[in-house]
């Protein structure tokens, strides 16, 4: 069994309003799509349900205060910020989404599968140790990187490719040398942190990779930034598990922000990182969803192509329908990818201090 | 009165079921419209065909073409172009010609399988279109009908359903002329009307292992227990749950299918296994016992005190071989009827008296014989109820609901409970068309239930809603 699909069916259930971006629509189209292509019982696929994240395991990353607030205020609803309210019974909701990456990671962990990917909502990058924001509520990746240093992992590198920066990932982790964030974000752009010059502190100097991208990046730019800063930081850093942050709000037709890349491109960022995890930590990888908003006509495609690629599948025919050809060529911007060699010359004199590989 | 009939791989056995229990046993060369005049009785008319259908899958091999409409989404080879994404919009067209010369290509049967169409069958009813050109409607399966979600299971399914249309469709036509409103058997234990069953067949298999599963149950009310049928050519064991029979997913031809069955395990002995050197896993005709020519494991019986059929015809067999080939067998049957652990065996088949005792005692089961043992499979048809599944889309953005693939137009959704009660309606009067019992759909089971709002723009522009819903297999209230 190479892959596990770590799914709830109350996943889809968790709505802080009903026009809300993180809707229950938001995974329903994909959840038919993976349905439909007969992937929750593919022989190379395993499907787990997971349970709640227990409390010791979420405190590891959030302070009580925040994790009692939390509680309480899902009895009857409750407040963080404009984007983040809380709905009654959110504290259960993501609870159950912080289990699904724990699941994933014991899957991985025991040798159930190589690889694992937690189709979870709420999403948590944005999290922070005392508070919430962004949509996010519990740091879902934080809490399971903490989870599988316990259980002897030492080393996790998070690849946190979210078209929003993952501030909260971020900063729980900056000064600590044992976890390498590297993320590729939109920029500028919400939350407005993630420039280049963020490289950790303390003991995490050098231990945090920003690379911003600006709007109509497309495939190209993130392959080049795979291979120009991410793989030769992994092959260094030489983690025993890589975590991916993956949120799918880069495709092209994503309506909250205005980046370019297809499908294809995230099966095929997926498929290197799959080998990078091969060749460096035995296949051990661990992806968590964040965002991703264009629900009905990017998400179905973009989490396929991501479950093909960490499963092995053939990935020739991972692809929007035809008619989305103006879509993406609306979408690119011909100048961008200049702008993100700039930022990764950047970012590797920055790092170059702390990595012989950009010395 | 309630009539059921198992056709089996010697002979089709009949049930009549009202205050009492008449059964017949017709052999299956006189054909099938001597077993139903042979009936001579008015009532409802339910028929298990899964033996027949096994020999066409078993028989001489079919070419069976497929034509997939994949669209977007995971590779498969030889495919054509056209897709209907995930919301049931066509998204890509099919191209004619293509579908043309991919039909020149012709097979024996064709299957025609599209991703979501069952959410949208036109693609695929286009295709078929075409291929009446090239085949006769009844060697044509498509997958819309099938309902499921997951395009894998459905190919499989249809590739099955296109190799056992035809027989079901000449059975049906067979049946039809002499019982107008007669209903198939399937092999999860429910009754459906014949037009369901033409379009996705492969409900039908194991349902003579179902057959005996719910004959036993009713005759016995043994609810956790190992049903032991006798057969002919097999002796199979369900395992039987809170009365229920335990369900397994059908596998054809290596791909899981959307179907499922009575998990059934068939051993390859019965009756009329042939003795030759030992007991052989065939069958080559009646035993000696029964006209036949070649002893076969009935004559063993006799060959050792049995009186069955005209058991002098068995002499030629002496008690050691006898005792020797039935040694055989009965280490056989207790091997695997140890392996499922039960602690009570139920016997069915004619032959169930004479061989279950010996495989209680060996395996220290506690055994019934429920009465009628030797036609249960038939009574268990007979009591039957009908059984349907809907499943239901309903998007008011496209101004849809589509029931068990087949799309029409929604007029006004309502809320959650209006959805529900939508579901239950429907396939309670689909149900009542098909001739069930009122009490019988009564009970509409929800199996699942899921909504959302449809935002564009940050408003509201739609709902959707997908639901499934099950009036289950079981026994009808119409029975005594």
């Amino acid at each position: 069994m190479r892959t596990a699909l770590v799914f709830h069916p109350r996943y889809l259930l968790h709505e802080q309003s009903r026009e809300h971006p993180e809707r229950r629509e938001r995974l329903s189209y994909t959840v038919d799509q993976v349905r439909e292509e007969g992937l929750f019982d593919h022989p190379q696929i395993l499907t787990l349900t997971p349970k709640k994240a227990p409390w010791d395991a979420v405190a590891k990353v959030h302070i009580p205060e925040y994790l009692r607030f939390l509680e309480e205020a899902s009895k009857s609803g409750g407040f963080i910020d404009f984007d983040t309210t809380i709905p009654p019974g959110l504290f259960s909701s993501a609870l159950l989404a912080a289990g699904g990456a724990l699941r994933a990671a014991d899957a991985v962990i025991s040798g159930e599968a190589q690889n694992a990917f937690a189709l979870v909502r709420p999403p948590g990058h944005h999290a922070r140790p005392g508070t919430g924001a962004g949509f996010c509520y519990l740091n879902n990746v934080a809490i399971m990187t903490r989870y599988v240093q316990e259980k002897g992992i030492r080393r996790v590198m998070i690849l946190d490719w979210d078209a929003h920066h993952g501030d909260g990932t971020q900063q729980i982790f900056y000064e600590d040398p044992s976890v390498l964030f590297t993320s590729i974000h939109q920029w500028p752009f919400y939350p407005g942190s993630g420039s280049t010059d963020e490289i950790g502190s303390g003991k995490g100097e050098g231990f945090t990779a920003n690379m911003p991208v600006p709007a109509g990046t497309g495939d190209e730019s993130y392959h080049f930034l795979f291979d120009c800063v991410i793989a030769p930081l992994a092959h260094e850093f030489s983690p025993d598990l890589i975590a991916i942050s993956a949120g799918q709000d880069n495709h092209f037709t994503d309506p909250l922000t205005g980046l370019a890349l297809t499908a294809r491109g995230y099966a095929d960022l997926m498929k290197k990182a799959v080998d990078l995890a091969e060749i460096l930590c035995g296949g051990r990888l661990v992806a968590v969803l964040e965002g991703g908003y264009s629900v009905e006509g990017g998400l179905p495609y973009t989490n396929l192509g991501i479950i093909a690629a960490m499963a092995g599948l053939d990935l020739s025919n991972i692809r929007e329908p035809e008619g989305y050809r103006e879509w993406l060529v609306r979408a690119r911007d011909p100048f961008a990818h200049a702008k993100v060699r700039e930022h990764a010359a950047a970012l590797r004199t920055n790092l170059s201090p702390y990595w012989r590989c950009f010395a | 009165m309630l009539i059921g009939m198992d056709v089996g791989g010697t002979n089709t056995d009949v049930a009549m079921v009202d205050d009492g229990i008449t059964s017949l046993k017709v052999p299956n060369t006189l054909g099938i419209r001597h077993v139903l005049g042979s009936i001579r009785r008015t009532g409802r008319l339910a028929v298990s065909t899964s033996t027949p259908l096994n020999r066409v899958l078993t028989g001489p091999p079919v070419k069976v073409q497929t034509i997939l409409i994949p669209g977007p989404g995971l590779f498969w080879p030889g495919s054509i172009r056209g897709a209907v994404n995930h919301r049931g919009d066509i998204v890509e067209g099919i191209d004619r010609e293509e579908v043309d010369v991919a039909l020149a290509d012709r097979g024996d049967v064709l299957a025609i399988a599209g991703k979501f169409s069952v959410r949208n069958p036109s693609l695929e009813q286009e295709v078929a279109a075409r291929a009446l050109h090239h085949y006769p409607e009844e060697k044509i399966s498509l997958s819309h009908p099938l309902c499921a979600l997951n395009f894998p299971a459905r190919v499989a399914t249809t590739r099955l359903n296109a190799r056992i249309r035809e027989a079901v469709t000449r059975l049906t036509e067979e049946i039809g002329a002499e019982y107008r409103d007669f209903l198939f058997f399937k092999g999860d234990g429910g009754l459906i009307p014949p037009d369901y069953a033409v379009s996705n067949p492969s409900v039908l298999y194991r349902s003579s292992a179902a057959a005996v599963a719910l004959g036993a149950y009713y005759l016995s009310g043994e609810a956790e227990c190992l049903v032991v049928d006798f057969g002919g050519t097999t002796t199979d064991l369900v395992a039987l749950s809170g009365g229920r029979p335990v369900m397994e997913t059908l596998v054809y031809d290596g791909g899981r299918t959307v179907t499922t069955a009575v998990a059934a395990e068939s051993l390859p002995y019965g009756g009329d296994s042939l003795i030759e050197g030992g007991l052989c896993p065939t069958r080559v005709g009646n035993a000696l016992a029964f006209g036949g020519n070649r002893p076969t494991l009935t004559d063993a019986l006799n060959a050792t005190g049995c009186e069955i059929g005209d058991a002098a015809s068995s002499r030629g067999i002496t008690r050691l071989t006898g005792l020797e080939v039935l040694e055989e067998y009965y280490s056989h049957v207790s091997q695997a009827v140890e392996a499922h652990g039960a602690r009570r065996l139920v016997g069915t088949g004619y032959l169930a008296p004479f061989l279950l005792p010996e495989i209680a005692r060996r395996t220290g089961a506690f055994m019934i014989i429920p009465p009628h043992w030797d036609c249960a499979n038939a009574v268990g048809v007979a009591i039957s109820r009908v059984s349907l599944t809907l499943y239901a889309r309903f998007d008011s953005g496209r101004g849809l609901v589509v029931f068990n693939g087949e799309p029409e137009v929604l007029r006004k959704m309502g809320d959650d409970e209006a959805v529900l009660d939508r579901c239950r309606e429907e396939v309670q009067q689909r149900a009542l068309a098909a001739g069930a019992d009122p009490c019988d759909v009564e009970d509409v089971q929800v199996l699942f239930f899921h909504t959302y709002d449809v935002i564009r723009s940050a408003y509201r522009s739609a709902r959707i809603a997908d639901v499934v819903v099950q009036i289950a297999p079981g026994i009808t209230a119409e029975a005594p």
